[in-house]
């Protein structure tokens, strides 16, 4: 395919090694999620539980920093959507001369750190707060507030990029078609131009979404005492962690993974049918395959294949499992113990040792391991 | 302010009046009030005191040098440098600069596979498998690598399970992990902005200069790599300016005595409630990550509208 510009096998291996790279620290993660361990780890397996789960959903600061998130989220793409709609215009239509500054300016916010973007907020806006004289309880020393104003700065600049992708594909000829033929400029802009953004609305939205919810660097800063999603998430991974997070892991990669199924679907679909001959496709033939071939299919099918994982895993019981490895090392612990004070008698030979106390023995196999039987002879 | 008045007429001739009055409107809102007024109070409070709030605008509320000399200089009074806190800045501006150039050469190729080896299902099934990984949380990743690199971790328990050490390393503490995660967090972003350029590539010139018996290094070097540049070069700055300005992953993945300077500017602001030294420090990063970008720049012959793109 390459001839020797590092194709063939190099290729192919150091794709794969690179895909490992990837994957590798997710996949850890997942296998992680359905370990018994209070820490998260792969080695030593304990038991399966998915007990991890209810913990995750049990866990109210993260739950309430959720809904504060999806709100702050949908507000974002409200604003950020249209501001970055407002700046790809300005950027297409502006002279040539000042078309780099103000991209200059457009694209900064995504250069600035986020640490300054969210300092920079909350100063600013606490600062016209006092000369207004306005209270503690104003909206600007409102945490969700100041959030969404710091995001925005930084968002809509993504927006902006996606949206300027796409416009530099149209064709101002239409719009000037449509003002010959008698529509007036704001008509032309709603029935010409709008939609043909329409996918970039779309992923625009998507992304600016997504980047809102992720976003920490600013939020932990314009949040101020409140928390969203991702800042209870930093907290609760700075003071200790457990498996619960792996376990939200696993809930957006099967989340993800479904969604990229569904995407593929939707693509080979189109892709066969703009090719014009779907009917030759031997999946087409037949009705009922035609049918699950759909993205809407293959999407109930992918969710009632997890529905039904869930109902199945929520019935597990690790109870006994559990049980098992308490006793296990409460043997081990046991045994340690014993061995100590053998070691602590035999050191002081002279003096009656103390004897040991099987009696008030918790272990269930107590009796089992006299302290005799273990000693180093 | 004449060129704005000509543009919002031509726009509004094209687009309505409806549609111009928008654009103007929230474009000046985006850029006055979001970026330029927050960066000038930001600048303006980290040459104040940091004064109870009853002094603020009183006779005490003057401007000062004093932030930016404790940066320098510490408690010392101009007598020795400040060492801990320039060196975490110049710790943490080598760390961006070796993650940068690590994910660039991680990228490069995967960029080059990706637009001219690949085909069809593999390409799409590529461009997947690199979206599935950055739908995760930033935490959720840092936690990842803190699974893969601590000390009972999955690589300390290969390695000695393997024998090819006997005492359990401390990656964490040797900011091994904090590096492997940053590289990994953005290896997305250097992927696609090198894609982007190397695309437009034609494979004919790959083929004549094969024909003309050049090696592969050369095709690279000559041919590719010209094409590639302005990529690299957008690739390479975001990554570096994300990964200077990052805070979740040093704070989750860091060790505990290697402090990256965005931990100093959140210390300042939010244990030690210092708005204006936190606020210096800010200005401090985000000075000195611009001059760095800039000098760069001009350094690779690279302009800011490449940026993004």
């Amino acid at each position: 395919m390459n001839r020797g510009v590092g194709g063939g096998l190099f290729a192919f291996s150091y794709t794969l090694l690179f895909f490992l790279f990837l994957f590798g620290p997710l996949i850890i993660m997942v296998i992680t999620a359905f370990n018994s361990s209070a820490f998260p780890r792969v080695v030593p397996w304990e038991c399966f539980t998915t007990d991890w789960f209810g913990l995750l959903i049990r866990n109210e600061r993260l739950m309430t920093g959720l809904w504060t998130s999806l709100a702050i989220g949908i507000a974002v793409v409200a604003i950020a959507v249209p501001f970055g709609l407002a700046g790809a215009l300005a950027l297409a239509d502006i002279g040539p001369r000042l078309r780099a500054g103000l991209y200059a300016v457009l694209i900064t916010p995504i250069l600035i750190p986020g640490v300054v973007l969210g300092i920079s907020t909350i100063v600013f806006w606490s600062f016209v707060g006092r000369k207004l004289g306005a209270g503690y309880d104003t909206v600007f020393y409102n945490g969700l507030f100041l959030t969404l104003l710091g995001q925005v700065a930084f968002i809509a600049s993504y927006a902006m990029l996606i949206l300027s992708a796409r416009l530099q594909r149209f064709d101002p000829t239409l719009t000037e078609a449509a003002l010959d033929l008698g529509a007036t400029p704001g008509q032309a802009f709603r029935k010409i131009l709008l939609p043909f953004l329409k996918p970039a609305l779309g992923s625009a939205a998507f992304i600016t979404f997504l980047a809102s919810f992720e976003n920490y660097n600013t939020t932990v800063f314009t949040i101020l005492s409140g928390n969203t999603f991702t800042t209870a998430l930093a907290s609760k991974v700075r003071h200790g962690t457990d498996p619960s997070l792996s376990a939200l892991a696993v809930i957006i990669i099967a989340v993800t993974l479904i969604g990229a199924m569904v995407q593929e679907a939707h693509h080979r679909r189109r892709d066969l049918l703009r090719g014009g001959r779907p009917e030759r496709s031997r999946l087409y033939a037949n009705p009922l395959t035609r049918l699950l071939t759909h993205p809407a299919a293959i999407l109930l099918i992918l969710v009632g294949c997890t529905g039904a994982i869930i109902w199945q895993a929520s019935h597990h019981d690790a109870q006994a499992c559990r049980a098992d490895i308490l006793s296990e090392k409460q043997r081990v612990q046991e045994r340690l113990l014993q061995e100590q004070q053998q070691r602590m008698q035999q050191r002081q030979t002279q003096t009656p040792a103390a004897p040991t106390a099987p009696s008030n023995n918790p272990s269930p196999f107590g009796g089992a391991f006299n302290p005799g039987s273990l000693a180093p002879k | 302010m004449t060129s704005l008045a000509r543009f919002s007429r031509d726009f509004s001739s094209r687009h309505g009046t409806g549609a111009a009055s928008f654009v103007v409107a929230a474009v000046l809102f985006w850029i006055v009030f979001l970026i330029l007024l927050p960066q000038l109070a930001m600048l303006d409070v980290s040459f104040r005191h940091n004064l109870p709030r009853p002094e603020v605008g009183g006779p005490r509320d003057v401007h000062t040098l004093d932030n930016y000399r404790y940066f320098l200089f510490g408690n010392s009074g101009g007598a020795a440098l400040n060492a801990l806190d320039i060196g975490v800045l110049t710790k943490t501006l080598v760390a961006a600069v070796l993650v940068t150039v690590l994910d660039i050469l991680l990228c490069y190729p995967i960029a080059f596979i990706l637009a001219h080896s690949a085909s069809g299902a593999g390409a799409r099934l590529m461009v997947i498998g690199l979206i599935v990984p950055f739908w995760i949380n930033d935490i959720l990743r840092a936690f990842a690598f803190r699974i893969l690199f601590g000390a009972t971790g999955v690589i300390n328990g290969v390695g000695l399970s393997l024998g090819l050490w006997d005492q359990p390393i401390d990656f964490i503490r040797a900011d091994v992990a904090l590096y492997a995660g940053l590289a990994y967090t953005y290896v997305l972003l250097m992927v696609f902005s090198i894609y982007n350029a190397v695309e437009t590539l034609d494979r004919n010139q790959i083929e004549a200069a094969r024909d003309m018996g050049a090696s592969w290094w050369r095709v690279h070097w000559r041919i590719v790599l010209p094409v590639a540049k302005p990529g690299i070069a957008s690739g390479a700055t975001m990554v570096f300016m994300l990964t200077a300005g990052a805070l979740a992953a040093p704070q989750i993945l860091g060790g505990p005595s290697n402090l990256w300077f965005t931990q100093l500017i959140y210390q300042w602001f939010n244990d030690a409630g210092d708005w204006a030294r936190g606020s210096a420090y800010a200005t401090i990063l985000l000075v000195v990550c611009l001059a760095f970008v800039f000098l760069m720049m001009r350094i690779f012959r690279v302009s800011i509208g490449a940026i993004g793109r």
